[in-house]
């Protein structure tokens, strides 16, 4: 992994109307992190990566690969590939036209790699993108992002409407195909338990705020997972969980920061889910916010 | 930076073949069909104001023929081509206007705008690639269906006079100017400039109006109202209707231009030595710039 400095951010705000869509984020990506972005409708997920790509205009700092993406967006573009819905290919076009014109605007894309990963698709040349299947569709964006040797990947809910063979098939690909090591990827999707393997890091959002933003493998350092025996419960409650909730009619708490030892004689300890995760951390910021 | 131009025109070209390719192309046959036909007698044209058969080559006609002065035969042959390739030019204008006020609007109904902006190419680039499109590139592809025109119309005469006993061969091809199709170009070019500003708002109304065709016509129609009323001027009305027809027949050339005739070389160097002309640019750069802006910062997709 390198240590590169791929997003500084500080400070970014954005407002629409008299809602702040993004309020004050304050967030450093360093190369070679695959970040999730997670968050409920309207945390600002989108808008975030929307103005990392320089799409919209943001207050506060916003450094991507050393560009201000306000002011330099398609010289950023060159570095940045994304895909924010799979359904945004000019239809009108064939396949064949798409890939001649991406490799006529794009400096970093090769063709022959295109083609190659293309070939291992029943995706033929001469068709027409209206007539291919949304997954299709996927496989041909994916295809062409690969291609492109760019820095840094951003991909705004990608599979939304695939099923889920293809949503599968994408984030192996994506993993297999894609990813060296150098490459940072940053995904916003709901379908967290699908990314969950693929992550290094985790940002998780709310009402335009990073509420929590930490790697995977911290995370699963910090935050235990406790599904304490019959007999256990109420001491296990006694050791301040963060939040508690019941699974089939278990109850599930969650700790932060504390040593597994004191954890594990009292039932099943493993560190949680993102999604679980996601939820308690929404739970207890609701709850810090009433208090 | 020519590479992604070119690049960028050919994916005009690709989309918009049906309008500029297929369509100019279709009507030059169907005149050529007609032609042909005349010329063997199969069908005409007699309207009160327009007389397109064989039964003008009277033995009179040929008199005046045979003692034509060779200025006064180039200037019919022009005129009479001028006046067949005028159906190919006004489908290439409708084609035009249509193009205009779709190229940005349809690209937000599909959302393909997405994908254009997630590539390196500045909206700026984007605009000029349409720009270079309009002004350039449509002319040339139009001037191939023209100059088939032209020389099926010649032929068709040619093999009629000489089959006829009316005059030789030669006698209208000696009155044919290569030299012409370089004035035909000219003057297209010349015509996109003239329209330009009428075509970038067109283009502009694409890149904002949830309605682009009302959006288009409504902020017009309410300027000339008021201009109407407020200041009993129909400057703006005036405007819209010198740019949407032909430039050699403005308001802003001497009035002995508005008669029927054919546009000269020198007629283009008049054309850039008038205020109407540089006002025409003046906007069209203003309005360049507005559809750049837009472009970059309208993030609404949903277009009707």
């Amino acid at each position: 992994m390198g240590n590169e400095i791929v997003i500084k951010a500080n400070s970014v705000k954005k407002k629409y109307d008299d809602n702040f869509a993004l309020d004050g984020i304050d967030l450093e990506v360093i190369s070679g992190q695959i970040l999730g972005f997670i968050g409920p409708n309207g945390a600002g997920k989108s808008t975030f990566l929307q103005s990392v790509l320089g799409l919209i205009n943001t207050e506060g700092n916003l450094e991507v690969l050393g560009l201000d993406p306000r002011k330099d967006r398609h010289k950023l573009l060159k570095e940045v590939c994304y895909i924010t819905d799979v359904a945004v290919l000019p239809k009108w076009m064939t396949v064949n036209q798409v890939l001649q014109y991406v490799d006529g605007v794009h400096p970093s894309f090769n063709l022959e790699k295109c083609l190659t990963i293309l070939s291992r698709t029943n995706i033929k040349r001469s068709s027409k993108v209206r007539v291919l299947s949304r997954g299709m569709m996927v496989q041909l964006h994916l295809s062409i992002v690969m291609a492109i040797d760019a820095k840094l990947l951003v991909l705004d809910e990608p599979t939304l409407g695939l099923d889920l063979v293809y949503r599968k098939e994408f984030y192996s690909q994506l993993i297999e195909d894609y990813y060296d090591g150098d490459k940072t990827i940053l995904i916003s999707t709901h379908q967290v338990e699908e990314i969950e393997g693929v992550l290094s890091d985790a940002v998780f959002m709310n009402q335009g705020r990073v509420v929590l933003h930490d790697s995977i493998e911290s995370i699963n350092k910090k935050f235990l997972e406790l599904r304490p025996n019959q007999d256990f419960i109420e001491k296990a409650k006694s050791l301040r969980p963060i939040h508690q909730r019941l699974e089939l009619g278990r109850e599930v708490l969650l700790f932060e920061d504390t040593e597994i030892d004191k954890l594990s004689n009292l039932g099943e300890v493993r560190p949680p889910f993102i999604a679980d995760l996601f939820m308690a951390i929404m739970d207890k910021t609701k709850k810090e916010i009433e208090a | 930076m020519i590479t992604i131009l070119f690049t960028m025109i050919r994916r005009e070209i690709q989309e918009h073949k049906l309008a500029f390719i297929y369509a100019p192309f279709i009507v030059a046959l169907v005149l050529c069909l007609v032609i042909i036909s005349v010329y063997l007698g199969l069908t005409d044209i007699q309207t009160t104001t327009f007389n397109f058969s064989t039964e003008l080559y009277d033995e009179e006609f040929q008199e005046d023929m045979l003692q034509a002065t060779p200025e006064s035969k180039t200037a019919v042959i022009r005129a009479g081509l001028t006046v067949l390739g005028l159906p190919i030019l006004l489908t290439v204008g409708f084609g035009l206007l249509a193009y205009s006020l779709s190229t940005f609007a349809d690209e937000r109904k599909d959302r393909s705008l997405i994908f254009w902006r997630s590539l390196p190419v500045s909206d700026l680039t984007t605009v000029m690639s349409k720009l270079i499109f309009v002004v350039i590139v449509i002319p040339l592809l139009v001037v191939p269906n023209l100059f088939l025109l032209q020389l099926i119309s010649l032929l068709s005469v040619s093999v009629y006079f000489v089959t006829n006993d009316i005059v030789s061969f030669g006698y209208v091809w000696t009155s044919y100017l290569i030299s012409d199709w370089f004035r035909i170009i000219f003057s297209l070019w010349a015509q996109a400039l003239w329209s330009l500003p009428i075509l970038l708002w067109l283009m502009l109304a694409g890149t904002y109006f949830k309605k682009p065709v009302i959006g288009a016509i409504v902020p017009l129609v309410a300027l000339v109202v008021l201009e109407g009323i407020i200041f009993k001027a129909n400057n703006i009305q005036e405007f819209i209707e010198n740019r949407l027809g032909f430039w050699s027949r403005s308001d802003s050339f001497p009035i002995e231009y508005a008669e029927a005739r054919v546009v000269d070389i020198s007629d283009i160097y008049l054309l850039l030595t008038t205020q109407a002309f540089w006002i025409g640019i003046l906007a069209s750069v203003v309005l360049i710039a507005g559809i750049v802006y837009t472009r970059s910062t309208n993030n609404d997709y949903t277009v009707e």
